[in-house]
């Protein structure tokens, strides 16, 4: 469990108040009996109640459980244990799991094996014809909606531009709101999203004219694509439909997507939350052996949390099924993940990764992150800002400031090897690598 | 800069009704396919659209950021010490800078100077902005900066305490371009190793020195003291700021065979007489001055009583004469030792001026046996903080006053606590005796329930765990928990427990020390 490190386990907290309170809970006079097994990793805490709290780390992952009532995911007494597991292994008997911990390790690999059974049937049984004929129906006639819609929105777009950007005043803004909800009604809620992202950006910082065309073009540019939707490839059409906001189900994904099995080196991964008290989580994965890029999106609400953690300077074992799209970027776990195991960093050039993003990007505009592996970054301060430099361009850091003064830090004006997100604008930074491949630096989740 | 999205703007922004201009081309690939899009456009406004939407494709694909300066500002150099690696030692110090408290991070940064460490960079950031914050921590947390903190100090404006010199090595560069934190401890070094040197480069700089910092740094010249350091303190005796001649007059005190302490043991000894008392017995008597002196004001003997002063004007005048004699030329003179001059004092009529002019020379020039006389005896006329004198005396002494007020309860442990507490600067520890008599103490009013009631207490654990000797740690990690504590107290109790686990990790670094 050498991998365990500090720094990763504090990576995997909600946020900072989570973090903070784990380190408060590391004393083992706390936690009545610790055990570990190489499977997990379990404990009971005393709180504040009478029964102490029984927490439980599943290390395939890590997966987290706890009996405690925080709304918190990972809650501190997950973090607090696998912090202990890290720096003080000493404590931990090694010994059988108790009844609590064998029952909730065996749900768990009764529940994988039962999904992955009923994704064995789905694929081998032929799907039912009279349920498939009215599903596919119901398809069409979202379809038609969403073409209807877009060709509407086409109409607006022209609109808008006829009048001139420079006519905006707040009661034409008050129009593009109305727009957006046409949208959504019209079951294309992604449009809709992207027509109120537009009209937060109009009058907003000093280039917004430039900023505002270029999203009324890449919403342009899917009308165009939904218009004839019919005459182009199927990936580029999977696309549409993301665009257009209307996800593939899991279940659909995990049966029809492209599968890769590959051992999965995490380089990154970030919790933000976003408004109504839901949580987005993105993590970057790199195969090793087939040298794919993948990119894990999961939300979560209220705090509840991801059942499946991903610790970051780790490779995890599992098949990754691959949502369909031009820039085949956006995955799922396909299997339960197995061991984990030393990572090693992926070797490569900014100018490959340039042609990377290029090429994603050209084949799909919509995307709005590119994953981003620098070999020689040197981040630096510019002006009021930070700025990281690699093959003689210097990339906006998108980065809150405490944590940029630590990268700062790490680096000492030196190159690092940074893994972030770059958006055509802006990198955001998520981990730094050292020079023995150990991860150096990690990106806290706010 | 023109982007290739200005040649657009004006038609978006007035709007394609009213801007009936063509639109601009573009070269190249782009511009071909730019033009193909927008030819077929059933309107003006759709071939905008239609140029935004391959220009916005085709930006995204190519944006590459901007050029990079020419030139990268300079990296930071090489370290000479190394930085603890990830494990114990990093997490015990990521704590302490974290939760504190701050005579653990006191401490933190002295046992990894000592230890030849630096602070790993990771922490760098806190570290800087806790001294930014304390000024205190800054002397101890510098030498633990290495090459990379203050490399990173010199980016940052309110770090700019540590950012003086960026070279810990280089002597020169730390007294010519330090901080005054910097220059301060550059002069301690220098003077003792060759006081000399110190007090040369001091008075070479001293004219343009603002007043401040010449207060501050004269007083660094108590290292390596002597009397070659006169005449430099006879020129500071009249200088400009008021804080300077005071740091210069209480050095003198330190020097009894100078001209300045030796005139004013002259004008204080004829005001002390022995008279024949009852029974032949000779008793010293002390009559304050009838008049100010013509050449007080030349020696800075201060004639003029201030508003509200509790001392009436003669007394004030035999006050102001005793705070510039040596405290060892009273006993020399008569013969009394300090005990002994505390209890003549309080059968006089000048107790309070005798008794505080004391008091002053104490503060600074310290005396073991005043110390001990004074808190074996505190006179009532003095309105100080007994730890002000408990914190001038060495550890053991310090601790035998400590001892007796712990051992005869006649204070409460809160108040033990605080006296040790606050007699013991940062980094310094308690004696082994005196930790394992208050940690027993201690351990005894957790079992009474003490610890859920007495807030006062409960808020100096933390301190006092910082404190604590190394050989009571087992016992103060160990304090017995009571069923029905309180969470506060619990909480409090928590951090002792972790703040004893990190000095533990810490003090792995360093050889044991020994009381």
């Amino acid at each position: 469990m050498s991998l365990l490190t500090t720094e990763a386990v504090l990576a995997l907290a909600p946020d900072a108040a989570s973090a903070k309170a784990a380190q408060g809970l590391l004393s083992p006079s706390g936690w009545p009996s610790l055990g570990a097994s190489d499977a997990a990793v379990w404990g009971e805490c005393q709180g504040s109640g009478a029964k102490p709290y029984q927490t439980q780390v599943d290390l395939a992952g890590p997966a987290f459980r706890c009996s405690c009532p925080s709304r918190k995911f990972p809650c501190k007494h997950g973090l607090a244990l696998l912090l202990m597991r890290a720096r003080q292994p000493a404590s931990f008997g090694a010994s059988e799991p108790p009844a609590w911990v064998a029952e909730w390790l065996g749900t768990r690999a009764e529940k994988a094996q039962k999904q992955e059974q009923k994704a064995v049937e789905r694929a081998a049984a032929p799907p039912a014809e009279a349920s498939s004929e009215a599903a596919e129906k119901r398809e069409d006639q979202r379809w038609q909606r969403i073409t209807a819609a877009a060709q509407d929105l086409q109409r607006w777009l022209a609109d808008q531009i006829a009048r001139g950007l420079g006519a905006l005043d707040d009661e034409a803004l008050a129009n593009w709101q109305t727009q957006a909800r046409r949208l959504v009604d019209a079951q294309a809620p992604g449009l809709g999203q992207r027509v109120l992202a537009a009209a937060a950006g109009v009058r907003r910082g000093v280039d917004w004219p430039e900023q505002t065309l270029q999203r009324l073009g890449l919403l342009q540019l899917a009308c165009e694509g939904l218009a004839r939707r019919e005459q182009l490839p199927a990936p580029l059409q999977a696309d549409l439909r993301t665009v257009a906001g209307w996800p593939l189900d899991r279940a659909d994904v995990l049966e029809q997507g492209e599968r890769v099995l590959d051992r999965w080196t995490v380089l990154g991964a970030i919790s933000e939350e976003r408004d109504d008290k839901l949580t987005e989580r993105r993590v970057w994965l790199q195969g090793e052996r087939s040298g794919r890029r993948a990119w894990l999106l999961d939300h979560a609400f209220g705090g509840r949390g991801f059942e499946q953690a991903w610790l970051v300077g780790t490779s995890v074992e599992t098949a990754l099924a691959f949502f369909p799209g031009a820039a085949a970027l956006r995955a799922i776990a396909a299997e339960p993940l197995s061991a984990t195991g030393p990572t090693r960093w992926p070797e490569t050039t900014t100018e490959t990764e340039w042609q990377a993003v290029a090429q994603r990007f050209a084949a799909n505009p919509w995307t709005s992150l590119h994953p981003m592996v620098l070999a020689d970054a040197v981040p630096m301060r510019q002006r009021d800002n930070v700025a990281v430099v690699t093959a003689g361009r210097a990339l906006p850091m998108d980065l809150p400031d405490a944590e940029a003064w630590t990268l700062l830090a790490i680096a000492g004006g030196r190159p690092l090897r940074l893994m972030g997100e770059w958006d055509g604008r802006a990198f955001a930074p998520l981990s730094a690598c050292g020079p023995d491949g150990a991860i150096t630096w990690l990106r806290r989740s706010a | 800069m023109s982007s290739p999205w200005t040649a657009l703007l004006p038609a978006a922004t007035v709007g394609t009704d009213r801007h009936a201009a063509p639109l601009p081309t573009w070269p190249g690939d782009i511009g071909e396919a730019i033009q193909q899009a927008a030819a077929a456009a059933p309107d003006p406004a759709t071939a905008l659209l239609r140029t935004v939407a391959v220009l916005a494709g085709c930006g995204l694909a190519g944006a590459q950021g901007s050029a990079a300066p020419a030139e990268l500002p300079a990296p930071a150099a090489n370290e000479t010490l190394p930085a603890p690696g990830p494990g114990l030692v990093f997490d015990a110090l990521r704590q302490a800078l974290a939760d504190g408290p701050a005579r653990l991070q006191h401490e933190a940064c002295l046992i990894l100077a000592q230890a030849g460490l630096r602070l790993p960079e990771l922490l760098l950031p806190q570290a800087l902005e806790l001294g930014r914050r304390s000024v205190a921590l800054r002397a101890p947390l510098l030498p633990a900066l290495g090459q990379r903190g203050l490399w990173l100090a010199a980016q940052r404006e309110d770090w700019a305490y540590a950012a003086g010199a960026t070279n810990n090595d280089d002597a020169d560069a730390q007294w010519a371009e330090g901080t005054l934190d910097q220059r301060r401890a550059w002069l301690a070094r220098t003077r003792a190793a060759d006081p000399g040197a110190g007090r040369e480069r001091l008075q070479a700089a001293l004219p343009e020195l603002p007043a401040r910092e010449r207060a501050e740094l004269a007083g660094a010249l108590v290292t390596g003291l002597s009397l070659a350091d006169e005449p430099l303190l006879e020129t500071l005796r009249t200088d400009r700021s008021k804080e300077a001649r005071q740091a210069a007059l209480q050095l003198l005190l330190r020097l009894p065979d100078a001209a300045h302490p030796r005139r004013a043991t002259e004008r204080l000894a004829p005001l002390l007489t022995l008279e024949r008392g009852l029974l032949l017995r000779k008793r010293w008597q002390v009559e304050a001055p009838a008049a100010a002196g013509s050449d007080w004001k030349a020696d800075q003997v201060d004639a003029a009583r201030p508003k509200h002063e509790s001392l009436g004007e003669r007394a004030w005048w035999l006050y102001q004469l005793v705070r510039q004699v040596p405290l060892a030329w009273w006993s020399a003179h008569t013969g009394m030792t300090a005990a002994e001059l505390l209890s003549w004092a309080a059968g006089t009529d000048w107790t309070e001026a005798l008794v505080r002019g004391w008091a002053d020379v104490l503060f600074a020039a310290p005396d073991n046996a005043w110390c001990d006389a004074l808190l074996d005896r505190w006179p009532p006329t003095l309105r100080e903080d007994p730890a002000r004198v408990l914190g001038l005396l060495p550890h053991t002494a310090r601790d035998r006053h400590l001892m007796a007020y712990a051992r005869n309860g006649s204070q409460p442990l809160a108040t033990v606590l605080t006296h040790a507490l606050n007699a013991c600067p940062p980094g310094q520890a308690l004696s082994a005796e005196l930790s394992t008599l208050l940690v027993r103490t201690l351990h005894e009013k957790a079992r009474n329930g003490a610890l859920n009631t007495d807030y006062g207490l409960r808020g100096l654990l933390a301190d006092f765990a910082c404190v604590a000797h190394t050989g009571s740690f087992g016992a103060l990690a160990d304090i017995p928990r009571r069923a029905d504590e309180t969470p506060t107290c619990a909480e409090a109790l928590a951090l002792v427990e972790r703040t004893v686990a990190a000095r533990r990790t810490l003090h792995t670094l360093i050889p044991p020390r020994t009381p």
